[in-house]
């Protein structure tokens, strides 16, 4: 999980005596077994809070939620005022472990990536001590905190730029749009799609499939079948229902099923889409992957309004 | 006296509109106006509304123009609103600006930068259509690409995705350090106590600002559909 709350304060000391004990709650409600952190922190035992001094007094046990290793390496750097390009490593290392052992007497669980990270710390501590000169080695030269520093770096440019994207004036929070008739809500389990052209071009492709290839050359098409045509009759379909199949627009009781008659279907829901007319289902399965039928329902327009609306575009 | 029509009439197709309108198709029905046109009628528009104080402007977002209350009615027009107004966590707000900046990116791409799994948050992010599936890597494996939707620009305000601030040069972070980087973090940087010393309270609250669960970005409309 990405949220781990660490045992703030007692990095200033694990003696100093702090009245209370207050857990806050990772900003992430971590659902997962494995961090099962939140069922601990939230029926805190000040008695099990076993800090390292064995005091009986309670702790103040504050837990800031970091957003992962990173985010604790970048806290702890600023908490030692040193240069990000030079960490002390040795020292922040310490720290680092000392968190985690916190956490561990805590019985709170530690995430794997925080483990991950200390073994990291802990292989470049090992690579700083070795003497310079033992050049078998290909990564000699290189400060083996390179890496490190460059994923902090990393990661301190998006933090910025999350901290950017907050200060906005996001819709909803501190701006309000006004709004004409607000579209309807997508039905249970379903959503609308927002798709592309590669996407469009994609269901087209599979639409086609199912109509058969007009094999003959000079093949003359008697009664055209235009778009217009086909958006009259895809409302149609919608005047008694609020939804139909999209496969079910496809039919046409008077014709076969032919490669001109989807692809004008397929323009008319395209366009009766772009007049608002209509709007999109398809729904998602647990990966919010759009799969299986797709689905259109009607908008909440005033009867024969969009037939005028039709009329204005062809 | 016609432009002055125009102008109304520009101001009353956004106003009852329930998305963004682009200036082309303000152009397609408002008679004789160049899409051209349009961006000057807005622009009087706008400072129509600034001159009288209104409490309102027409913001250029996700490609087209949308009359927005000013932030200074923020608390006001809450109220109003059923649901909690927008949240995102920390966590969320990390995610989606590495998918901004990244776009198409890899689950495990953004994972690399932020080194924790992300699974849930982007999960939550698709459900709040504020990320999309931009498609699959066509590598091993195929794995999803993700994408910020529409609802995306419309919900930070930007027009386009270009219109995001650029990123800051990692040398320049290096040069200036991890200290004076965030302005509020920033300032608790400067009284933070030497090590040791145990830390001010404030210095974790801030660790906390917009820390809050997932479940609650309330407040999120139905926005953006296929175009």
């Amino acid at each position: 999980m990405s949220a781990l709350p660490v045992v703030g304060l007692l990095l200033g000391g694990p003696r100093s005596p702090i009245l209370g004990v207050s857990f806050l709650r990772p900003p992430d409600v971590p659902k997962k077994a494995h961090s099962g952190m939140t069922t601990t922190a939230s029926q805190p035992n000040p008695g099990s809070a076993g800090v390292p001094g064995g005091a009986a007094a309670p702790y103040a046990v504050k837990l800031p939620a970091f957003e992962g290793p990173l985010d604790l390496l970048l806290h702890l750097i600023r908490l030692n005022e040193v240069e990000i390009t030079d960490i002390p490593i040795a020292r922040i290392c310490e720290q680092y472990l000392e968190y985690l052992e916190l956490l561990r007497e805590l019985n709170l669980d530690v995430a794997g990536e925080y483990l991950l990270m200390a073994a990291t710390l802990a292989w470049i501590k090992s690579r700083m001590l070795l003497p310079p000169d033992g050049s078998e080695d290909e990564d000699e030269g290189l400060d083996p905190r390179a890496e490190l520093v460059a994923r902090l770096l990393e990661y301190q440019r998006f933090k910025e730029a999350s901290e950017e994207l907050a200060a906005r004036p996001w819709l909803g929070r501190d701006v309000f749009a006004a709004r004409g008739p607000e579209p309807q809500p997508a039905p249970e389990g379903e959503r609308e799609i927002e798709v592309g052209l590669f996407e469009l071009v994609e269901a087209l492709r599979r639409a086609l499939r199912s109509a058969p290839t007009e094999g003959r050359a000079h093949e003359i098409e008697t009664e055209p079948i235009t778009v217009r045509e086909r958006m009259i009759e895809v409302m149609r379909l919608l005047e008694t229902r609020e939804s139909v199949a999209f496969e079910e627009a496809l039919a046409d009781e008077r014709r076969a099923r032919s490669r001109a008659l989807v692809v004008a279907t397929f323009l008319a829901v395209l366009e009766l889409t772009r007049l608002a007319a209509l709007r999109i289902f398809q729904s998602v399965g647990e990966d919010c992957v759009p799969r299986g039928p797709i689905r259109l329902v009607r908008m909440g327009i005033a009867d024969g309004d969009w037939k005028a609306r039709i009329a204005d575009v062809m | 006296v016609e432009r002055i029509e125009k102008r109304r009439s520009v101001e009353a197709l956004i106003l009852a509109s329930s998305e963004p309108v682009p200036g082309a198709r303000l152009a397609e029905l408002v008679p004789g106006a160049s899409p051209a046109e349009i961006r000057a009628l807005v622009d009087e528009l706008n400072a129509e509304y600034a001159e009288q104080g209104r409490s309102f402007q027409i913001g250029s977002v996700a490609g087209g123009y949308q009359i927005r209350t000013l932030p200074e009615f923020a608390d006001l027009v809450q109220r109003l609103q059923p649901g909690r107004p927008l949240r995102l966590s920390r966590a969320a707000l990390e995610t989606l600006a590495i998918v901004a900046y990244r776009q198409p990116v890899t689950r495990a791409e953004v994972e690399h930068v932020r080194g924790v799994d992300v699974g849930a948050v982007l999960k939550s992010l698709l459900e709040r259509r504020l990320v999309r599936i931009a498609g699959h890597r066509e590598v091993a494996g195929r794995p999803l690409l993700y994408g910020t939707s529409r609802r995306f620009l419309e919900v930070f305000g930007l027009e386009k995705l270009d219109d995001l601030p650029a990123l800051r040069e990692v040398e320049e972070l290096a040069q200036e350090g991890v200290l004076g980087a965030p302005p509020d973090e920033g300032a608790a940087d400067a009284e933070a106590p030497a090590p040791g010393a145990p830390a001010p309270e404030d210095e974790f609250d801030e660790a906390f600002e917009g820390a809050e669960p997932d479940e609650a970005f309330e407040g999120a409309e139905p926005g953006a559909k296929l175009h």
